[in-house]
């Protein structure tokens, strides 16, 4: 036995506990609600749900919008969680389960094409990834970081089945991916191409002497449709609510599917900063991926998602998605690339080890802490400021007393702070922070996210602004606060009047004196008891189901006997291998 | 095959990226950072004005020696304020006007998004060559200064005193001004159905109004409804007139069997200043040969005006209101210190106005 | 949601039990706020509820003696039910309070600012309370008297019906506040209207050089009964030369509207506030 611990897997349950090291003290101090994006937006998402579990109309948000638009799981488990921790802890504790995950995935998935040491080193440096750090601390997209490991969990099930026809990975692999579809919709229908058909072809490569190339490849599409009948009957809101009302709005400007190289601000933020010092060892991926043929999927998996990450730096993600690419954010792709290499990373990391022991240690540490500590110094220093953790309680208390809440309202400036006041207040209003639940006119007819941030999408975003303003005694909007100076003059000369003013001036409050009570705006898009009870039941069902039968059905693969038959790269040629990158 | 599958995905990857870089105009901004064109002079330095970066921007004018550049950024970004400290350079087109090749002139029209929605303003540039590259001639403006003066200040004003929580039951509040709609007419345009009139204070207090109006079907059935929005002076004096203007997009006459107004006024604490002075008023024939009514607006007041509003109502021979025109000007109010404006009057109405009447709403930043 | 249960089970059970009980001697009416005392209805210890039309009372009383009834207990108008229960004997009673002498009154005065000269434009209503903001029913003499800026008061008495009097009053010619009081016993309430002049009545205009400017004051401004068009009312000139039209829109201060205006040429002046137009002049210019 190897006594060096340089030249032993690490222990699967030391990496996760390194991982709650490391998120779990960031995650406790509850970052991700000051510093990102999404995190308050799920947060409101979970609170509606706290509340009206069975029932996913929320009037809250663009005077009224289904939460049948988005996947629930992740909001639900939230919700529940909350019930007893808050609903901050309880977003923090949903992913930092998330988190932990990811390691115990990627180990899973790194298995699949490397050796256990390999995949040990896989796993460690999934904790560090830069896209990991940049995604729940900046992003704050909990179900993209959900989801994703879920899916990684479900791939090697998926092998399995497809190379051997085990019927309880069938089991497992399909409910495994019924539960990530119901955290993260986008993950599972742009996500399982580029990491299934890589693990397809590895089933194909490493089948049974006696088992034919067709038959993987009926198993496998078994698996895709047991999973895509699943997903539809467990998401049948969300697929109802999308054919009702397919996304036609017009497309809403995102950074990350701009060309990359035109703005150096993008590039660093969709660019270096995800992938750190990663970026160092994709060459040696591509190097290595390409001589070794049992990873060419892999490769061709890695090189597949590199390119969507770019967004609009090259063709290929347009011509891919077509209309979906103006929907799509392109953010996630770069954690997807990242998770592709690691398995590759996990290979060359084990080579350098051997060969330069100590000082090879210290260099990959040294790249693994620079990876995660580059997108955190990011949030700082970066310019894109998600604006998520302004004082509201005066705003708060402001709708929550006197009668306000028979108004609806509309903040400005407040940037991601919105779905906080929206989580904490009884008013409405007609803004939202999620851009396919809007059906109001005076959204899908411009090219604009939020009002709040409304002068971010220059005409577009103004123009909106002024339909709104211009409508506001039909939705009842009678109260506007700005954070923002900018918006004083127009909201001045449309005839709203400065009444009160917070924070020093920070904040100030309009209203419209004749604007009267706000009423239900109807709509077809409101969710029938019976979608209610169907989102209520079956997503979380289906996770609950998941954990059981990965509890209680024992994996099969660990004790199969033919185990041996799974070729990895072997030591002769990755020496080889290693001499070629000197 | 090993490594030339390697070589392969690098060289894709490399193509692709190259065939981005191209159709996203890398190789057009490439060569217009050489400026070897008088268009590329032009368009490198309104990018550079676009992307706020002023050093680079000034570097690019052909008079530095005459222009100041803090004059240059005021010019380009405003200052008071104003307007246009409100707005960004969303995009800008430019052409050609004149050309030799020592020098030439160029028409840049810039588009951008402020605080109150789009404005489009328009520059003829002087291009002259300098060297290898091309130098704009940037117009030297020598903002006019007011001769130290002491300026009278109306200081009328009026508060309210509101009811308190405290009061007796019985203890009312002041009442609401009494404003009249003095003039309404309907107008049936291309695209839409608009309400235009004016509408007056006729009380001795000022009055935050608001106009809207609901059209109503042959069933008696609301059809519509919207407000004056911005096409109207919110805030009037005692006695004072303001036009307004209410616009139903997509809306025929022929679906309308009335119109129901609503004005509503609330009582406000205001003040009697500034006093704007709207002069040289006329309506003449632009280069696009568009009606157009021009005049200026002089601040009679100590106090700087940020962003005005002109509001235009014009009359037939009858003295019945036939449209109400708005528009932003986006200069400040220095005091005393004449600003231009123009509205844009459409044709068919412009061969039938007898008589115009402007007022000017405005904004001030510090007392919002 | 339990206070509730909790209050329509007491109420049910105190219905019920005045239903089939016996009658409890109390007095037929009682003055709002005056203590009084309910003779006993038995003997040994027993609960006593009182249910008023805005307060209900429970509390343990000795039944052979008299039930004392506080005056803060009966301070709203209406009809109280008392009832005793004992052993398993209940005995109930109804009595009406009335409202006490009059104390306080509520005067509404509308409008709070008025244009001169107008008939029947203000109206007064007084409501007459007594000290537990009851409305007094009992018909009550009211004095109500009207002070203008100039001149003597006049006053004039008129009787409450169902609690509530009211008179409507023409504006006075001259402009200023008016007090409006209402006054009964030591209890009384003013209000105060503001009378303010009607629209410019022969709004004049006048010129003159200064400094090579044309000056443009009004005289000063006042409606058809004399009164100042307050301060601050605009008054609209529009000149129109051979530079074009221009308008200024001028607030009056101390009565008079004044504005600098240069001239080119011929030039017509108009002058107007609100709808009302005045005189007009022509002046030549380059002076």
């Amino acid at each position: 036995m190897e006594t060096s611990y340089l030249k032993r897997p690490i222990p699967l349950r030391m990496i996760v506990l390194l991982g709650l090291a490391i998120h779990g003290p960031l995650l406790a101090m509850q970052l991700p609600i000051s510093t990102s994006y999404d995190a308050n937006f799920h947060i409101f998402f979970a609170s509606h749900y706290a509340q009206h579990w069975f029932n996913p109309w929320n009037v809250k948000w663009f005077a009224g919008f289904s939460q049948t638009t988005y996947p629930p799981l992740v909001h639900q488990w939230i919700a529940v969680f909350s019930h007893l921790i808050g609903l901050n802890m309880a977003f923090m504790l949903v992913q930092l389960i998330a988190v932990l995950l990811m390691p115990i995935g990627v180990y899973r998935f790194s298995r699949l094409w490397v050796d256990e040491r390999a995949s040990s080193y896989a796993a460690l440096f999934s904790v560090f990834v830069g896209a990991v750090a940049f995604l729940v601390y900046s992003a704050g997209q909990l179900p993209t970081t959900l989801s994703f490991p879920i899916y990684l969990l479900a791939l090697p099930y998926f092998y399995d089945w497809s190379r051997s026809a085990d019927f309880g990975s069938l089991i497992k692999g399909v409910f495994l991916i019924l539960a990530a579809g119901s955290v993260h919709h986008v993950t599972l229908i742009f996500g399982a191409v580029p990491f299934a058909l890589p693990v397809l072809w590895l089933a194909w490569m490493d089948r049974k002497r006696d088992s034919s190339g067709l038959a993987v490849l009926s198993r496998a599409a078994i698996f895709a449709i047991l999973a895509a009948i699943g997903v539809g009957i467990v998401l049948m809101p969300y697929w109802i609510s999308i054919i009702q009302h397919p996304i036609e709005q017009i497309p809403i400007p995102h950074a990350s599917r701009s060309n990359l190289l035109m703005n150096i601000l993008y590039l660093t933020n969709y660019f270096l900063m995800p992938y750190g010092a990663l970026l160092l060892a994709f060459p040696f991926v591509v190097w290595i991926g390409a001589t070794n043929r049992r990873l060419w999927p892999l490769l061709f998996g890695f090189w597949v998602t590199f390119i969507l990450a770019l967004g609009g730096t090259t063709p290929l993600p347009k011509l891919v998605f077509g209309r979906a690419f103006e929907i799509l954010t392109f953010e996630r792709f770069t954690l997807w690339a990242s998770f592709m290499s690691l398995p590759i990373v996990g290979l060359i990391a084990e080579r350098l080890l051997d060969r330069y022991r100590v000082k090879a240690a210290v260099g990959l540490a040294l790249g693994a802490v620079l990876t995660l500590c580059m997108p955190m110094a990011w949030l700082s220093l970066s310019p894109f400021k998600a604006n998520s953790d302004l004082n509201v309680d005066a705003v708060i208390g402001f709708l929550n007393r006197d009668g306000h809440d028979q108004y609806r309202y509309l903040t400005l400036g407040f940037g991601n702070s919105l779905p906080r006041i929206s989580t904490y207040s009884i008013a409405n209003s007609v803004d939202g922070e999620y851009n396919s639940a809007r059906l109001l006119p005076e959204f899908t007819h411009y090219g604009t996210a939020q009002l709040t941030s409304a002068k971010y999408f220059g005409t577009q975003g103004m123009e909106s602004l002024r339909a709104m303003l211009a409508h506001a005694n039909h939705y009842g909007l009678k109260f506007i606060f700005i954070h923002d100076p900018y918006y004083e003059p127009l909201v001045a000369f449309a005839g709203w009047r400065h009444i009160e003013t917070y924070d020093q001036g920070e904040i100030t409050v309009w209203s419209k004196d004749d604007t009267p009570p706000a009423r239900p705006i109807p709509s077809d898009a409101i969710p029938t008891a019976m979608e209610g009870l169907m989102w209520g039941t079956l997503p979380i069902g289906s996770s609950i189901l998941a954990i059981l039968l990965l509890l209680f059905i024992p994996d099969h693969r660990i004790t199969r006997p033919t185990e041996e038959a799974v070729l990895y790269p072997v030591p002769v040629d990755e020496r080889e291998l290693v001499r070629e990158t000197r | 095959m090993k490594r030339l599958l390697a070589i392969g995905i690098f060289i894709i990857t490399v193509v692709l990226v190259g065939i981005s870089w191209f159709t996203s105009g890398g190789l057009a901004r490439q060569r217009m950072y050489s400026a070897q064109t008088p268009e590329e002079a032009v368009r490198l330095m309104v990018s550079q004005v676009q992307a706020h970066n002023w050093d680079a921007a000034y570097s690019r004018l052909a008079n530095r020696g005459e222009v100041d550049k803090a004059a240059f950024v005021r010019d380009l970004a405003g200052s008071n304020g104003s307007l246009l400290t409100y707005a960004n350079l969303e995009s800008f087109d430019v052409w050609g006007l004149h050309q030799t090749n020592q020098d030439a002139i160029f028409r840049a029209k810039l588009h951008y998004s402020t605080a109150v929605g789009p404005l489009e303003t328009f520059r003829d540039l002087k291009v002259e060559h300098d060297g290898n590259t091309w130098k704009v001639f940037w117009p030297t403006t020598r903002l006019p200064k007011l001769a130290p003066q002491v300026i009278p200040v109306n200081y009328l004003r009026w508060d309210v005193i509101n009811r308190g929580a405290q009061d007796d039951w019985g203890v009312q509040n002041v009442d609401n001004p009494q404003v009249r709609i003095i003039s309404m007419n309907a107008l049936q345009r291309p695209d839409s159905v608009v309400l235009v009139g004016e509408i007056v204070n006729e009380d001795t207090i000022p009055a935050y109004v608001n106009v809207s109006a609901t059209l109503l079907g042959p069933d008696g059935n609301e059809v519509a409804q919207e407000g004056s929005f911005d096409k109207i002076s919110h805030t009037l004096l005692p006695k004072q007139v303001s036009p307004y203007r209410i616009d139903f997009p997509g809306m025929r006459m022929d679906k309308i069997k009335s119109v129901r107004m609503d004005a509503k006024a609330m009582l406000i604490a205001a003040s009697a200043d500034p006093v704007i002075e709207v002069g040289q008023q006329h309506i003449e024939t632009d280069a696009l040969n568009k009606k157009v009514l021009r005049g200026q607006l002089v601040n009679q007041s100590g106090q700087i005006v940020n962003i005005p509003h002109v509001i235009a109502s014009y009359y037939d021979g009858n003295g019945k209101v036939i449209w109400v025109s708005d528009g932003y000007v986006d200069q400040e109010l220095l005091p005393q210190i004449p600003v231009s404006f123009g509205l844009d009057v459409p044709d068919d109405v412009a061969k039938n106005v007898q008589n115009y009447h402007v007022v000017v709403n405005y904004y001030e930043n510090n007392n919002s | 949601m339990r206070a509730l249960i909790s209050v329509s089970l007491l109420l049910s059970f105190v219905l019920t039990t005045a239903l089939w009980s016996a009658e409890l001697k109390v007095p037929p009416q009682v003055t709002a706020g005056n203590a009084f005392s309910i003779s006993g209805a038995g003997s040994g210890q027993g609960t006593f509820y009182l249910i008023g039309p805005a307060e209900s009372i429970k509390r343990q009383v000795d039944l052979a003696n008299d039930i004392q009834i506080q005056s803060e207990e009966v301070e709203h108008v209406g009809r109280y039910t008392a009832i005793t229960c004992g052993g398993d004997q209940c005995s109930s009673g109804h009595f009406y309070v009335h409202a006490a002498a009059p104390d306080r009154l509520g005067l509404i005065v509308h409008p709070s600012r008025v244009p001169v000269s107008n008939p029947n434009a203000i109206s007064a209503v007084v409501f007459v309370f007594d000290d537990f903001h009851n409305l007094v029913l009992v018909p009550q003499s009211v004095k109500l008297t009207v002070t203008p800026t100039a001149g003597s008061s006049i006053s004039e008495s008129r009787n409450t019906q169902n609690g509530v009097t009211w008179v409507r009053l023409n504006s006075a010619p001259k402009g200023g506040p008016a007090k409006i009081e209402a006054a009964i016993g030591k209890a009384s309430e003013i209000r105060v209207v503001q009378q303010v002049a009607s629209d410019a009545c022969n709004l004049q205009m006048k010129s003159s050089w200064m400094s090579g400017k044309l000056v443009i004051e009004t005289n000063p401004v006042r409606d058809c009964t004399g009164n100042f068009v307050p301060d601050g009312t605009i008054v609209s000139f529009t000149k129109t030369d051979a530079d074009g039209k221009t308008t200024v829109d001028v607030p009056l201060k101390k009565g008079i509207a004044k504005v600098e205006m240069p001239v080119s040429g011929q030039a017509h002046i108009t002058v107007a506030s609100g709808v009302v137009t005045g005189n007009e002049l022509n002046v030549s210019g380059g002076r």
